[in-house]
């Protein structure tokens, strides 16, 4: 067995196996989105029409969105070995997608506080469930970018790369979701 | 029973009491037998080994230790019923829900599911020519969960909590409204730990096969076994992730106050059709890797190649497919309208004929073979006309109409019986017989073999023969009583003796084991059957990385060929890289988080939940800083640079 | 084998003793030819395996003669995979015809056909039944049906699933809370049957039971107006 091609073969199955994980994921998710989509508009209780802030949600995708953009600094760095970029990348990422939490708990505060909770009614329980699994899809990216943080430094580059991919593919697919609940959650009821 | 607890009245039932004297006498014992027989370094070791046949092996003790609880729950379920009005110890009303609950959960998610995935787990890498699964980390974790699952469920009971809304734990009835307590969420629980770990086994299986196979072995040229654990694998990454989330939901019901599934503003017809999205397929999952399971055998001993093998892998193909349009004809009584219910009672008839193709394509291999009756063997003669006759009785339901008349009857519980046991249970004691030279070195006596077979077989038509007439008699299914009068007597009694037999048949089995494992046989060898696939060309027990030379295949079947012939099959030194093994306490680790989280959530204890979860998380870190394939990706790197 | 070859003789034996298939009304009488005619289909089924099965088994047993022959290599045989394939095809079609056809007629699609049809509401909850006349009367334990006359259930619960079942009459259907289902019937035969709940529904599922009398028409009238 040649070891020059290790890192070849190990990582194709990584990255085969992390697609079809991925394909597990968007059937969960498509699994609440038509949930949410039973449920909505609820029978009694707000309109969501009243509830979803317009700006809310174009600031948090505008950074959600382009958190997508800028990983790829960090990927062409891949590419290129180039240190530099990657930390860059990362770093601007990470910030936009900490902005995403940011708006995103903000909302669920406000909506909590406001007394529309899980318990109201099921267009808040099916909006909670789909959104806040969102959401702690992209704090679980977040955290998962402090450990590529270190690791970078720790780990042969080959495998520092792989790690680095896999996770690139998880965070445009947390992203591809946000569009879909952008479409399918707000839009109809925000204008 | 009543105990005086610091000032807090607790109720005891005088079975749970039972089963802890009985835990408490029998605990110690075991574990001084362990000692005394220096069983705690192989303990240990299959405890944190990531080769894929001791996984394996991990995955079938556990799923015969429930099965054993799962069938003393049904011996319990048959003493209740065994004549009208009886008085079966506590097993009336509340406590006979939670034993049947607790008998078909078991039974499908702690048995029949990780037994089939178990033994895909022995037998495929080592058939298709894989050193190992692709992510033999994933695999150790993935076994882990199954066994937490278990044993998170497996726990309710000792606390007095044993869920009890069915094993399909239909809302309304299973929200906190109708039955509070903690019995539910151990159902909850227990499901989302050992279902994640089906998914991350699928997953495996999954790029294992697709990517793994030896050279020249295309997919083509593979044996049944790994075709049907392939479309297994699909099956459950498309049914699994639909249970997880009907189980959030439902946990969301239970405990945050939502109301999905309950009557004013959800619908809990919409539980049912998420929970048989899920749990149509199951059955799929359940069925498909037996039927590979049996093709081998019958191939392997009628010294003949499976009959029609294009057609055999279609039919697999289909019927996984068709098995994912099917769902709601567990539902033709719930009012969907005659449109619907016809739709869905012709699809589930289309299933049939794939079916169908299969059982024949069975019968033509043996045609003109030469067909040596040993216990695998056995059980694949006794499958078919087993399962022929719950796949007949299923065309029967199929007919909505009908099912109106059937459904929720003792009809249906002799149906899902005759088919369950018949292809799954079957599938695996065949599967166990077969293979159990590969895992152990040891063959297990056939004479015993033949034994358990005949009690086994003989209990099961005995069992659930009668039940079909019971349940066009009129009785229904999940009732702890019956009268005189409903004319059910004779097919219940008939029925308890069978269940009985099949017991009696299980401690065959143990002593069985007992025997090959007592007097210290030479090995089997590698090739005790006279085999056709790879799996027969490697030492028993299979060592680790058993493919170091790669065998170069040209054709379906290849050792026989190469037997045949008298050739050594061509082998290269040449081939892609094997996944990396490792020892490690990792998964352990997680296993307690999630336990501690499991029960933070059962009983609503939030500390508990938090403490559990972020241990959980930082199992993800502490992996993240000690992946196996550092060394190796650094030596590569060095060669590179040379 | 002789398992299999007992079915027939068994349900011949107690088939007419059989609840689901001593049916009392139109309905419960296709839904027991359905159960005749697909029974019967698969037997045929049945029977070829079975005769396949025992003949390959037989033949085919290894002995002291054949101990070593090498069985031929067969990859399959297009026209035995084209019988096996079409001819299933061809008895489903069979059962799919008239599956359909009942399906459709035991199904209560809109409204009745019958102006004089009696409605009945039924209320399921835990662990009883209520069966509520058009004059308001109520009972628990007993429902009382004229017979030759169309009757269309309107059932409901008050808490979790119930299922309303009387065999000998028709096939049960589900009684759900928040929504309305409804079954018509029209009894043929006056007498006593077994009616019970077919849902799981909790603690006391097996005891929530109930008596279907079915009385002639004048005998209903004067029943329901002496309450
Ligand atoms: C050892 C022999 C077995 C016996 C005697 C047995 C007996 C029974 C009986 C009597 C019931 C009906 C309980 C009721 O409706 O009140 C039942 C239910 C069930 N059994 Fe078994 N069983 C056996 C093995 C199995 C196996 C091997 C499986 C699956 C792998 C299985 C799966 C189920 C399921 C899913 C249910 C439905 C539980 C529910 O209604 O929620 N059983 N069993
Ligand atoms: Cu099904
Ligand atoms: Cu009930």
């Amino acid at each position: 067995m040649s070891s020059k091609t290790m890192s070849k073969d190990l990582y194709g199955d990584k990255r085969m196996g992390f697609f079809i994980y991925l394909f597990v994921e968007a059937i969960m998710f498509s699994t609440l989105f038509a949930t949410y989509i039973i449920y909505t508009p609820p029978q009694m209780g707000l309109y969501p029409g009243e509830l979803f802030k317009l700006h809310t949600v174009v600031l948090a995708s505008v950074f959600l969105l382009s958190s997508s953009g800028t990983l790829m600094i960090a990927e062409k760095g891949l590419d290129r070995k180039n240190a530099r970029m990657i930390l860059t990348g990362l770093l601007i990422t990470f910030t936009f997608g900490a902005t995403f939490m940011y708006f995103e708990v903000d909302e669920f505060y406000k909506f909590i506080s406001e007394g529309h909770t899980v318990a109201k009614n099921n267009f808040l329980a099916s909006y909670f469930v789909l959104v806040g699994l969102h959401a702690s899809h992209v704090l679980f990216g977040l955290g998962w970018m402090i450990v590529l943080l270190i690791q970078r430094k720790l780990l042969p580059f080959n495998l520092f790369a792989e790690k680095h991919r896999i996770f690139n593919y998880y965070w445009h697919f947390v992203d591809i979701i946000w569009v879909l609940i952008v479409i399918i959650v707000y839009t109809p009821y925000l204008f | 029973m009543e105990i005086n607890l610091f000032g807090k009245l607790i109720l005891l039932p005088t079975d749970v009491i039972a089963a802890w004297v009985l835990m408490i006498i029998t605990g110690p014992l075991v574990l001084y037998w362990l000692t005394k027989k220096r069983a705690w370094p192989v303990i240990w070791d299959y405890a944190t080994s990531t080769h894929h046949r001791k996984i394996g092996t991990v995955y079938i003790i556990f799923s015969i230790l429930f099965f054993f609880r799962a069938g003393v729950d049904a011996l319990f379920i048959r003493l209740q019923l065994i004549t009208p009005e009886n008085q079966f110890w506590v097993f009336q009303g509340d406590k006979y829900n939670e034993i049947f609950t607790t008998h078909g959960t078991m039974m499908i998610f702690f048995v029949a599911t990780p037994l089939l995935i178990g033994l895909m787990n022995v037998a495929v890498p080592l058939q298709i020519g894989a050193n190992d699964l692709a992510f033999p980390y994933l695999n150790l974790v993935s076994v882990y969960l199954f066994v937490t699952g278990g044993m998170i469920f497996f726990a309710a009971f000792f606390f007095n909590a044993a869920p009890n809304a069915g094993w399909t734990a239909y809302a309304p009835l299973s929200t906190s409204t109708f039955t509070a307590g903690p019995n539910n969420n151990y159902y909850i629980l227990g499901l989302q730990v050992s279902g994640l770990g089906t998914i991350f086994a699928a997953i495996n299986m999954l790029v294992t096969i697709l990517r793994l196979r030896a050279p020249g072995l295309k997919l083509t040229r593979m044996p049944l076994f790994p075709w049907a654990s392939l479309i297994t694998s699909f099956l459950i990454l498309v049914a699994f992730p639909v249970l997880a989330i009907a189980l959030l939901l439902l946990q969301f019901d239970r405990q945050f106050g939502s109301q999905f599934f309950m009557g004013e503003l959800g619908h809990p017809v919409y539980w049912q059709h998420l929970f048989w999205i899920f749990g149509h397929p199951e059955v799929y999952i359940l069925a498909l890797p037996a039927f590979g399971i049996f093709s081998d055998i019958i191939s392997a001993f009628s010294r003949k190649n499976v009959f029609g093998y294009t057609s055999m892998v279609a039919a697999l193909a289909l019927i996984g497919l068709l098995g994912l349009m099917v769902w709601a004809h567990h539902m033709f009584t719930v009012g969907l309208g005659p449109f619907a219910n016809t739709f869905f009672a012709i699809t589930t008839m289309m299933i049939a004929i794939p079916t169908g193709i299969k059982v024949f394509n069975w019968l033509f291999t043996m045609r003109k073979g030469v067909i040596r009756i040993q216990t695998p063997m056995l059980f694949a003669l006794g499958f078919i006309p087993t399962f022929v006759m719950g796949g007949v009785t299923g065309v029967m339901l199929a007919s909505a109409a009908a099912d109106m008349q059937y459904h929720d009857t003792y009809f249906v519980v002799a149906h899902f019986h005759y088919v369950i046991i018949g292809s799954t249970v079957l599938g695996s004691f065949a599967g166990i017989y077969y293979w159990y030279p590969k895992i152990t070195g040891k063959m297990l006596d056939d004479k015993l073999g033949k034994w358990h077979f005949w009690l086994f077989l003989i209990g099961f038509h005995l069992t659930f023969f009668p039940q079909h007439l019971a349940g066009l008699n009129g009785m229904p299914r999940r009732v702890y009583d019956y009268t005189w009068e409903d004319g059910v007597f004779v097919y219940n009694f008939i029925s308890s003796i069978g269940a009985f037999m099949m017991g009696a048949s299980m401690l065959i089995v143990l002593w069985n084991v007992y025997k090959t494992h007592r007097k210290k046989e030479e090995n089997a060898g590698a090739d005790p059957w006279d085999g056709r696939t790879l799996e027969w060309s490697v030492p028993s027990p299979s060592p680790e990385h058993p493919f170091e030379k790669m065998p170069v295949i040209s054709r379906r079947d290849p050792l026989w060929w190469a037997k045949l012939e008298k050739k050594e099959l061509p082998h290269t030194e040449n081939h892609r890289a094997s996944p990396v093994s490792v020892k490690t306490v990792q998964p352990m680790f997680l296993s307690v988080a999630l336990t501690i989280m499991s029960f933070g959530f059962i009983y609503g204890w939030i500390w508990m939940q938090i403490l559990g979860g972020a241990a959980a998380l930082a199992s993800f870190v502490i992996r993240a800083f000690n992946d196996e394939r550092k060394p190796a990706y650094e030596r590569e790197e060095m060669d590179n640079e040379q | 084998m002789k398992k299999l070859a007992m079915i027939p003789i068994l349900l011949i034996l107690s088939g007419c003793n059989l609840r689901v298939l001593d049916p009392k009304s139109q309905t419960a009488s296709d839904q027991a030819f359905l159960i005749y005619l697909s029974f019967g289909i698969m037997m045929f089924v049945v029977l070829v395996v079975a005769l396949l099965f025992i003949t390959f088994t037989v033949k085919y047993r290894e002995t002291e003669k054949n101990r070593h022959d090498i069985p031929k290599h067969e990859e399959g045989n297009r026209t035995l995979e084209i019988i096996w394939t079409v001819f299933p095809i061809i008895l489903l079609i069979g059962l799919a015809v008239p599956t359909v056809m009942i399906t459709y007629d035991v199904s209560y699609i809109g409204a009745s056909s019958d102006d004089n049809a009696l409605h009945v509401n039924v209320t399921g909850e835990q662990f009883r039944w209520t069966f509520e006349y058009e004059n308001g009367e109520k009972t628990h334990k007993t429902l009382v049906l004229p017979k030759d006359r169309e009757v269309i259930f309107h059932l409901t619960s008050k808490d979790v699933i119930h299922s309303f079942w009387v065999p000998k009459l028709a096939g049960k259907i589900d009684v759900l809370p928040g929504e309305e289902t409804r079954l018509k019937v029209t009894p043929e035969e006056t007498g006593t049957y077994q009616g019970k709940c077919a849902e799981y529904c909790g603690t006391l599922h097996a005891d929530m039971r109930f008596e279907t009398k079915v009385i002639k028409q004048a005998e209903f009238q004067t029943w329901l107006s002496k309450k």
